[in-house]
C-alpha cells in the first residue's frame, strides 16, 4: 500500500527531500556560497523530472485512499510548472549575483513552492489541496521579501503575506463549510453528494469561499491588488517567477476543484468564475495603459491573461479546459521570454524597468527588439503569433457555451489591451533619443528571448505540438 | 500549382533580398519580381478553372483538434484580387528599385514588401475565416514596418502608430465577429458560411456580428470615422502608398464586405450600416480631399471618399451595385495608383508635392503630364476613361436607392461626384498649369524610363479598360462580382448607355466639379476658417483621455494602501456571501440553546471585551487587558458547554500569550502611533462601515449555520462511542489529541518546537547586531517600579512551585481519563517555572537551571516519535496505540496506555517551547537594562541579596 503511494508521488517525494538537503547543505557550508550550486542543481532536476514526468505513462493513478491524483491533467500541469520554474531559475542566475541576492534560501525556497505547486495539481481532496496551496503560498510569501533591505520589497511581501493569509483563512472557511454540508473532503464525494440533489446552501457558500481564496492566489480581479506591487517590489527574478509556475499552478486546481469537486455548470454557479475572467480582463487591459514601469505593465497584463485563461474555465466544457491549458502553457512561454529580457534591462550596471529606456532599442539591437516585439504581440494576441491562438481558443469556448457577452468584453479587452504592448514596440522602434541602455545580456536569457520568440512564431504551425497533450489532459479532467 | 504555395512564395521570396542584397540592388529587385512572376504564373495556372466559373479550393490538416484547417479557396473575386496584387507588386518593385536611393536600406524594404504581398494574397485566396484574419492582421504588421520604413521622419512613426493602432485593433473586434459567425454556421469554412446564409440572417446574432465586422472591415479600409489613418499613413515612402494604401491593403476590408456580402447583405440594418457608412465617407473624403495641399494627402482623401464609394455600392445590397463595386476595385486600383506614382515621380523631381510651390509643369514634364492627365481625368469621372463607367454605374444604383431610401442618396452621390471631379482638376491645373516657376526646390524633369514603365502601364490599361471595357475587364468583372453575389450577373458595360438620368447626373457633377474649381480661392479661404473637428486629434484626445483615466482609476483603486485592498476584499467577500446565501437560507432545524442570565452576562462581557479591543488598541496595554477579558470569557464559555479540559487549555493558553506579550511590549511604545495618510474622516467612517458589516456578516453565517444541521451525524458521536473501547482513554478531548488525532498532535509538537527554537535564533543574532547597541543604549520609556523583586512574592512563588509541579504530574497522570492530559500539565509546570522567573529574576532562575530548554524540546518531540514507532514493532500502523491494566500494590488498579508515553513528548515539548521562548524574550531584556534582570553584584540589587 505505502509503496505503491510512493510510487505515486515520487516526484514530489524527490523535490522535497533535495529541498531540505540542500537547505542542510547550504547552511553547513556557511551561508551563500554554494548558491550557485544549488540553483543550477534545482534547474537540472526539476528539468530532469519534467522530462521524466512528460514522456511517462499518463495513466490516472490515485495515491493516498484519493488524497492524491496523478492524470493527465496533473502531468500537464506539473511539466509546464517545473519547466518554467527551471527556466526563470536559470535566467536570474547573473541578475542575483550582480545585486548581491545569491542567497541559498532562494533555490530551496522555489523548490519548495514547486513542490506545493505539482502537490496542488495532483489534489484530489481539499486537505491535500490546501496543503500544497499553503506550501506554495509559504515560500512565495518570503521569496516575495528577499530583498531585505529594500523597503519595497518588504511592503509588498508584508502587503502580499497579510492579504494571502485572509485568502487563505476565507479558504478554510469555505472548505470547512464544504465538508460540513457534504460530509466528505474529497472531491469525488463532494461531485456524489451534488450528483444527489440540488446544492445545500452552506456548499454553495463553502464553493464561493473556496474559489474567493483561489481567485487571490491566481490574481483574479477584485482579489489582484497584491500583484502589482509585488510584482515591482520583488526582485525581477522573482517577479518573473510569480508571472509563471505559481498561475498555472493557482488556476490548475481551480479547474480541479471545479470539475472535480463541484462539477462546473456555466449557466449556473459558473457565473462566478464568468464574473472573474470579465472583470480581470477589463481591469488588466484598462489599469496597464497608465503604466510606465514595465513590470508593473507586466503585473497588469498577467492579471489580464488569467482572466482569458478563467474564461476557458467559466465555459465549463472540455473544450473550456483544453483552451485553458493551452492558453496557460503558451502564456507561461511569452513570459519566459519577455522577463528574460526585462532581466537584462540595464543602464550602467543598474537595473532599469521605465519603458521609455526602450526608446529606439531597436536601432542598437536589431535582433532582440523583433525578438521582444514578436512577444509583444503575441502578448496582445495579435494573429498570427502564438498568442492569437491561445485567445482563440478560449473565446471560441466562450461562445460555445452562449457566454458570448464575455467573449465580446475579452475581444474589447484585447484591443484595448493591444494598446499598451503597442506602445512598447512603438517606443522601440522610433521614441525619441534617450540613453541607451546596456548591451550586455548573458546567453541564457539571450537563448530564452529567441526561442521564446521563435516558438510563437514558429508555433503557428502546429502549436509546437502540445495541442494534443492539452486535449489528452483536458480529456483526464473532464469526464 | 496549388494555391498554398502561391500564397507561401512571396513569403519565402521575403528572405531572398536579405541573401540577394549584397549581389547589388537589381539582383535583389530582379529576385523579388522572379518570385512574385511566380506567384502570378501559379495564380494564371489556376484560372481556367475559375474561368470556367468553378472554384479551385485546397485544404490540409493545420490544427485539426481545434477545427482550424489550412483551406485555400480561388474563386472570381480572388481572382481578380490576387490579379490586382501580384500586378501591380511587380510594377511597384520595380518602381521602387528607381525610386528609393542608395542610402535606403532596399533588402528590408524589398523583404517587408514581400511579406505584405504574401499577407495580401492570403487574405484573398483563404477559404477559411480565421486564416483569413491570421493574413488580415499580418498585413497591419507589415504595413506598419513598410510606413515606418523611414524613421528619422517624425510623421511616420506616428502614422505608423495610427495605422497600426486603428487596424490591428479592428482586426480583433472582427475576431469576436467572425467567432460568432463561426458560431452560428457551424464551422469557420469560408464555403460552410456561405451556404449558412439564411440561418445567420435569422439569427439574433446577426447584428451583434455585422457590427464588430464592420468594425474591422471599416478600420482597413478607412471608412468615418476610421478614416483618419490612411492619410497620416503617406508618411511612407510612395511606392508603399501607391500598393498599400491605394491598391490592395485598403481594399481588404472591402474584400471582406464582398466577400460576406451574400451572408451578410439583405437586412436593412446591413443597408444603414454600410451603405449609410459609405456614403458618409465618400462625402467627407472627396471635401477634405480639395483643400490638401500635399499631393499625397490629396491622393489620400480621394481614397478615403473612393473607398466610401465602394462600401456604399456594396451597402445598398442589390446585384447591379455589388457588381459596380467590384468593377471600380478594379478601376480604382488602376488609376489611383498611377497618380500616387506620378506624385511620387513630381516629388522625386522636384522635391516637394506641395500644390503651392507647383505649377507649371507641363512643360516641364510632358510624358508626367500625360500620365497624370489620364490618371485624374479617371479619377473625377470624365469618359471615355475607365473611372467613368464605375462612377455611371454607381449613380445608377445611387439614383435607384433614392426611389428605396429617400432623395438624400443620389444628391450626396452626386455632390461627392462633383467635389471629386474638383480635387482631380485641382491636381491637374495647379499642378502642372500655369507658368513655368523659378523657385522649385529642385529644377524638375522627366523620370527616366525606370520610374515611367510602372505608371504607364497602370494609365494604358485604365484607358483600354475606358475603351474597350467588355472585352478587356467584362468577363472578369463579372465573374467577380458572380462569387460576390453567388448569382449569375448579366450585366454589359458599355461607354454609351443612351441618355439615362445617370448621365444626366454625371455632367452636372462635372459641370459643378468645373464651378467649384473655379470659386477654389474663396472656398480655401473660408475652409481655412471654418472650424471642424479633426479625426486625427479626436484619435490622440482619445489615447490620452484614455490613459488618464487609466491613471486615475489606478491610483484611486490601487494607491498601495493596504486597507484599501481590504476593504475592497472583504467588501466582494460579503457581496459574494449575499450572492451565496440569495436571501434564503432555508428553514432553521435545530432548536435555539435557553440562555441563562448568567450567560447573557458573559456573552455581554465577551461583546464588550472585543468592542474594547477595537476601540483601544491604540493604547497596547488596554488592548491587551482587552484580549485577556476576551479570553477568560471563551474559557469561561467552554466551563458552562461542559468542556473542562478545554476551558483549563484555554486558560493556560491566555495566561501564557499574555505573559509573552507584555514581556514583548516591555520594548515596544506603549501606545500605537495613527498610520499617516489614513485619508479623510469619510474614508474612515467607511472603513469603520465595512469592518462592522464584515463582522456583522461572518456572525450571522455563524448563526444561520448554528441553527441548521449538517449533512451528516457529527463527528463527536463517533469519538464519545469509540474513545474507551478504542483508546482506553474517557477522557475523550485527551483521547483525541493522543490517539485519534495523535499524527496530527505530533506534527503540532514539532512545529511548536521549531517556533520556539526559531525565537531563540531571533534573538540570539538580533543581540548580536546593531539592535543589541540600540538596545544597551535604551531607556525605558516609564518609571520603574522601585522593589523589582518583592520578597512577599519571591517567598510565594519559591513555596509554590513545587506543589505547581505536582499539580502538573497529577493533571498529566489523570488526563487520560479525566480532564487533563499532557499539553494543560506542561503549561501548569510552565507557568510554575515562569514565576521563578518573574518573582526572582532572570539571573537567579537561569543559574539554577539544570536542563538546557533545547534539550528538553527534542527530548519531547523523540519520545513521541518512537512511541509512534513502536508500534510498528507489532505490525501495526504509526502511532496505534495500545493499553492495559497493571494493577499496582497500594494504590490498586491503574491502567496505562501507550499513549500517555507519547503525552509525556507533549508535556516535555510544551515546557520546553514555551520556556524556550519565554527566556530568549528576556535575554533582551537583560541586554537592555543590565541590573533590572542581571545578577551582577550591586549595592542595592536584590538578586544580590537574594544570594546572600
Amino acid at each position: 500500500m505505502t509503496s505503491a503511494d510512493f510510487s505515486v508521488i515520487w516526484p514530489e517525494l524527490l523535490l522535497a527531500l533535495a529541498a531540505m538537503v540542500g537547505l542542510l547543505v547550504g547552511v553547513w557550508t556557511g551561508k551563500d556560497r554554494t548558491t550557485a550550486t544549488l540553483l543550477w542543481g534545482a534547474v537540472g532536476l526539476m528539468v530532469a523530472l519534467g522530462v521524466v514526468l512528460g514522456f511517462t505513462s499518463w495513466e490516472p493513478r490515485m495515491a493516498f485512499g484519493g488524497l492524491f491524483v496523478d492524470d493527465g491533467f496533473a502531468r500537464f500541469a506539473k511539466v509546464t510548472v517545473l519547466f518554467s520554474a527551471a527556466a526563470v531559475l536559470a535566467m536570474s542566475v547573473d541578475y542575483l549575483k550582480r545585486r548581491d541576492l545569491m542567497r541559498f534560501e532562494y533555490p530551496i525556497l522555489i523548490v519548495l513552492a514547486v513542490v506545493g505547486m505539482m502537490m496542488m495539481v495532483s489534489a484530489a481532496d481539499l486537505m491535500s489541496l490546501y496543503l500544497g496551496l499553503e506550501l506554495q503560498s509559504l515560500a512565495l510569501y518570503v521569496v516575495a521579501a528577499l530583498r531585505r533591505d529594500s523597503l519595497k520589497s518588504s511592503e509588498a511581501g508584508l502587503k502580499y503575506f497579510v492579504l494571502g493569509a485572509l485568502s487563505s483563512g476565507l479558504l478554510l472557511y469555505g472548505a470547512s463549510l464544504t465538508y460540513g454540508f457534504a460530509g466528505t473532503t474529497s472531491f469525488a464525494g463532494i461531485l456524489s453528494v451534488l450528483d444527489e440533489g440540488p446544492m445545500p446552501i452552506g456548499l454553495l457558500f463553502g464553493l464561493v469561499f473556496l474559489i474567493t481564496g483561489l481567485a487571490f492566489k491566481v490574481s483574479a480581479v477584485p482579489f489582484h491588488m497584491w500583484t502589482p506591487d509585488v510584482y515591482e517590489g520583488a526582485p525581477t527574478p522573482v517577479t518573473a517567477f510569480f508571472a509563471t509556475a505559481p498561475k498555472v499552478a493557482a488556476i490548475a486546481l481551480i479547474a480541479r476543484l471545479t470539475f472535480d469537486g463541484f462539477g462546473i455548470a456555466a449557466d449556473e454557479w459558473g457565473q462566478v468564475i464568468a464574473f472573474l475572467a470579465a472583470a480581470s480582463v477589463v481591469l488588466g487591459a484598462i489599469a496597464a495603459i497608465g503604466q510606465t514601469n514595465i513590470k508593473r505593465l507586466m503585473a497588469y497584463s498577467s492579471i489580464g491573461h488569467m482572466g482569458f485563461a478563467l474564461m476557458g474555465l467559466a465555459a465549463g466544457n472540455v473544450f473550456g479546459v483544453q483552451a485553458m491549458l493551452l492558453y496557460m502553457a503558451i502564456y507561461v512561454g511569452m513570459n519566459i521570454g519577455t522577463f528574460a529580457f526585462i532581466l537584462s534591462m540595464e543602464r550602467d550596471g543598474q537595473p532599469v524597468t521605465d519603458i521609455s529606456s526602450l526608446n529606439f532599442y531597436a536601432r542598437r539591437q536589431p535582433l532582440r527588439a523583433l525578438a521582444l516585439l514578436v512577444l509583444l504581440f503575441s502578448l496582445a494576441g495579435v494573429p498570427p503569433m502564438l498568442g492569437f491562438f491561445a485567445k482563440f481558443g478560449v473565446l471560441k469556448a466562450a461562445v460555445e457555451a452562449h457566454l458570448y457577452w464575455l467573449a465580446i468584453i475579452g475581444v474589447l479587452s484585447s484591443v484595448v489591451g493591444a494598446f499598451y504592448y503597442i506602445r512598447i514596440v512603438y517606443y522601440m522602434y522610433f521614441g525619441t533619443e534617450t540613453e541607451p541602455l546596456d548591451r550586455r545580456m548573458t546567453a541564457v536569457q539571450w537563448g530564452l528571448l529567441m526561442a521564446s520568440a521563435l516558438v510563437m512564431v514558429a508555433g503557428v504551425v502546429n502549436l509546437v505540438g502540445i495541442e494534443g497533450a492539452a486535449q489528452a489532459a483536458a480529456a483526464s479532467l473532464v469526464r | 500549382m496549388s494555391l498554398g504555395l502561391i500564397v507561401l512564395l512571396p513569403f519565402f521570396g521575403a528572405l531572398l533580398p536579405g541573401l540577394l542584397v549584397r549581389a547589388g540592388r537589381d539582383t535583389a529587385a530582379i529576385g523579388a519580381g522572379a518570385v512574385t512572376l511566380l506567384a502570378a504564373i501559379g495564380v494564371a495556372l489556376n484560372a481556367p478553372e475559375v474561368l470556367r466559373g468553378g472554384v479551385v479550393s485546397q485544404s490540409l490538416p493545420w490544427l485539426p483538434q481545434a477545427g482550424l484547417m489550412a483551406s485555400f479557396r480561388m474563386d472570381g473575386l480572388g481572382l481578380m484580387f490576387a490579379g490586382l496584387i501580384l500586378g501591380i507588386g511587380l510594377l511597384i518593385i520595380l518602381y521602387a528599385r528607381h525610386y528609393l536611393t542608395k542610402q535606403d536600406p532596399f533588402g528590408k524594404f524589398l523583404s517587408f514588401l514581400m511579406a505584405f504581398q504574401g499577407a495580401m494574397l492570403g487574405i484573398v485566396l483563404s477559404g477559411n475565416v480565421l486564416m483569413l484574419l491570421v493574413f488580415w492582421e499580418l498585413t497591419s504588421l507589415t504595413s506598419f514596418l513598410l510606413i515606418g520604413y523611414w524613421r528619422h521622419l517624425p510623421e511616420g512613426r506616428q502614422g505608423a502608430r495610427m495605422a497600426l493602432g486603428v487596424t490591428a485593433s479592428g482586426g480583433l473586434a472582427m475576431l469576436a465577429g467572425l467567432l460568432i459567425l463561426g458560431h452560428v454556421a457551424g464551422s469557420y469554412e469560408i464555403a460552410d458560411i456561405l451556404a449558412a446564409g439564411p440561418a445567420i440572417r435569422s439569427s439574433e446574432l446577426y447584428l451583434p456580428a455585422l457590427i464588430l465586422i464592420c468594425i474591422g472591415a471599416f478600420a482597413k479600409s478607412a471608412q468615418f470615422p476610421f478614416h483618419f489613418w490612411l492619410p497620416q499613413a503617406m508618411a511612407a515612402p510612395t511606392p508603399v502608398s501607391a500598393y498599400l494604401h491605394s491598391a490592395t491593403m485598403v481594399k481588404a476590408g472591402l474584400y471582406l464586405l464582398a466577400r460576406l456580402w451574400p451572408v451578410l447583405s439583405g437586412r436593412e440594418e446591413w443597408v444603414w450600416l454600410v451603405a449609410g457608412t459609405g456614403l458618409l465617407t465618400m462625402c467627407i473624403g472627396a471635401v477634405v480631399a480639395l483643400f490638401k495641399d500635399d499631393l499625397k494627402g490629396l491622393l489620400a482623401y480621394s481614397t478615403v471618399s473612393h473607398l466610401g464609394l465602394i462600401t456604399f455600392l456594396f451597402g445598398l445590397g442589390t446585384k447591379a451595385a455589388a457588381f459596380a463595386g467590384v468593377f471600380h476595385i478594379l478601376n480604382h486600383a488602376l488609376f489611383k495608383a498611377a497618380l500616387f506614382l506620378v506624385a511620387g515621380i513630381i516629388d522625386h523631381a522636384a522635391h516637394t508635392r506641395d500644390l503651392k510651390r507647383l505649377g507649371g509643369l507641363m512643360r516641364l514634364m510632358p510624358l508626367t503630364f500625360l500620365l497624370a492627365g489620364i490618371g485624374t481625368l479617371s479619377m473625377a469621372g470624365v469618359p471615355p476613361f475607365n473611372g467613368f463607367l464605375s462612377k455611371e454605374l454607381m449613380l445608377e444604383a445611387a439614383l435607384e436607392a433614392g426611389h428605396a431610401f429617400g432623395p438624400l442618396i443620389p444628391v450626396a452621390a452626386g455632390l461627392a461626384a462633383a467635389f471629386s471631379v474638383a480635387y482631380a482638376g485641382r491636381f491637374l491645373i495647379h499642378g502642372f498649369f500655369g507658368p513655368v516657376r523659378h523657385d522649385y526646390p529642385e529644377y524638375p524633369h522627366d523620370p527616366g524610363p525606370g520610374l515611367a514603365i510602372s505608371p504607364l502601364v497602370l494609365a494604358g490599361l485604365a484607358v483600354a479598360v475606358g475603351l474597350m471595357p467588355e472585352p478587356i475587364a467584362g468577363g472578369l468583372v463579372r465573374l467577380a462580382s458572380g462569387a460576390v453575389t453567388g448569382a449569375e450577373i448579366d450585366t454589359h458595360i458599355a461607354l454609351w448607355h443612351g441618355l439615362t438620368p445617370a448621365l444626366g447626373v454625371s455632367m452636372a457633377a462635372l459641370l459643378g466639379g468645373a464651378v467649384i474649381l473655379a470659386a477654389y480661392r474663396p472656398l480655401a479661404r473660408g475652409w481655412a476658417a471654418t472650424p471642424r473637428p479633426e479625426a486625427r486629434l479626436i484619435y490622440g484626445q482619445i489615447e490620452t483621455g484614455l490613459r488618464r483615466g487609466a491613471r486615475a482609476l489606478t491610483a484611486w483603486l490601487l494607491n498601495g494602501a493596504l486597507s484599501r485592498y481590504l476593504g475592497v476584499f472583504l467588501v466582494v467577500t460579503l457581496a459574494a456571501g449575499v450572492w451565496a446565501l440569495g436571501g434564503a437560507p432555508g428553514p432553521e432545524t435545530r432548536p435555539m440553546l435557553a440562555v441563562p442570565p448568567g450567560v447573557a452576562v458573559f456573552w455581554a462581557l465577551l461583546v464588550l471585551g472585543s468592542a474594547c479591543v477595537v476601540a483601544f488598541h491604540r493604547t497596547r496595554v488596554l488592548a491587551l487587558v482587552a484580549v485577556g477579558i476576551v479570553g477568560l470569557m471563551v474559557s469561561m464559555a467552554f466551563v458552562y458547554l461542559s468542556a473542562p479540559d478545554l476551558a483549563l487549555t484555554q486558560i493556560s493558553v491566555e495566561v501564557v500569550t499574555v505573559i509573552l506579550m507584555l514581556l514583548a511590549l516591555n520594548f515596544l511604545p506603549k501606545r500605537t502611533p495613527a498610520p499617516e495618510g489614513a485619508g479623510p474622516r469619510a474614508w474612515q467612517m467607511g472603513a469603520g462601515v465595512i469592518a462592522t458589516l464584515t463582522g456583522l456578516g461572518a456572525g450571522a453565517l455563524s448563526y444561520a449555520l448554528m441553527r441548521r444541521d449538517f449533512a451528516f451525524e457529527p463527528i463527536s458521536d463517533y469519538h464519545l462511542a469509540n474513545s474507551v473501547p478504542g483508546g482506553g482513554g474517557a477522557n475523550v478531548v485527551n483521547v483525541i489529541l493522543v490517539d485519534f488525532r495523535g499524527y496530527d498532535t505530533f506534527g503540532e509538537i514539532t512545529v511548536l518546537g521549531i517556533a520556539a527554537l526559531v525565537i531563540y535564533a531571533l534573538t540570539e543574532s538580533l543581540l548580536g547586531g546593531p539592535a543589541s547597541r540600540r538596545l544597551i543604549a535604551w531607556t525605558p520609556d516609564q518609571a520603574r517600579a522601585g522593589d523589582r523583586h518583592p520578597l512577599m512574592m519571591v517567598v510565594a512563588s519559591r513555596v509554590m512551585m513545587p506543589i505547581a509541579v505536582l499539580v502538573g504530574v497529577y493533571i498529566f497522570l489523570r488526563g487520560h481519563n479525566t480532564p487533563g492530559g499532557g499539553f494543560i500539565a506542561g503549561l501548569v509546570m510552565a507557568i510554575a517555572l515562569l514565576m521563578q522567573y518573574m518573582a526572582s529574576g532572570f539571573a537567579w532562575a537561569q543559574a539554577r537551571q539544570k536542563i538546557y530548554y533545547h534539550v528538553l524540546i527534542g527530548l519531547g518531540v523523540l519520545i513521541a516519535g518512537f512511541t509512534g514507532i513502536a508500534s510498528w514493532a507489532f505490525d501495526r500502523p504509526f502511532l496505534t496505540s495500545a493499553f492495559g491494566h497493571v494493577h499496582i500494590p497500594l494504590l490498586g488498579d491503574a491502567e496505562i496506555a501507550s499513549a500517555m508515553a507519547f503525552d509525556l513528548g507533549v508535556l516535555l515539548t510544551v515546557v520546553g517551547s514555551v520556556m524556550l521562548a519565554l527566556a530568549s524574550l528576556s535575554r533582551i531584556a537583560r541586554r537592555a537594562g543590565g541590573e533590572v534582570l542581571s545578577g551582577l553584584p550591586a549595592p542595592h540589587d536584590d538578586d544580590a541579596e537574594d544570594r546572600r
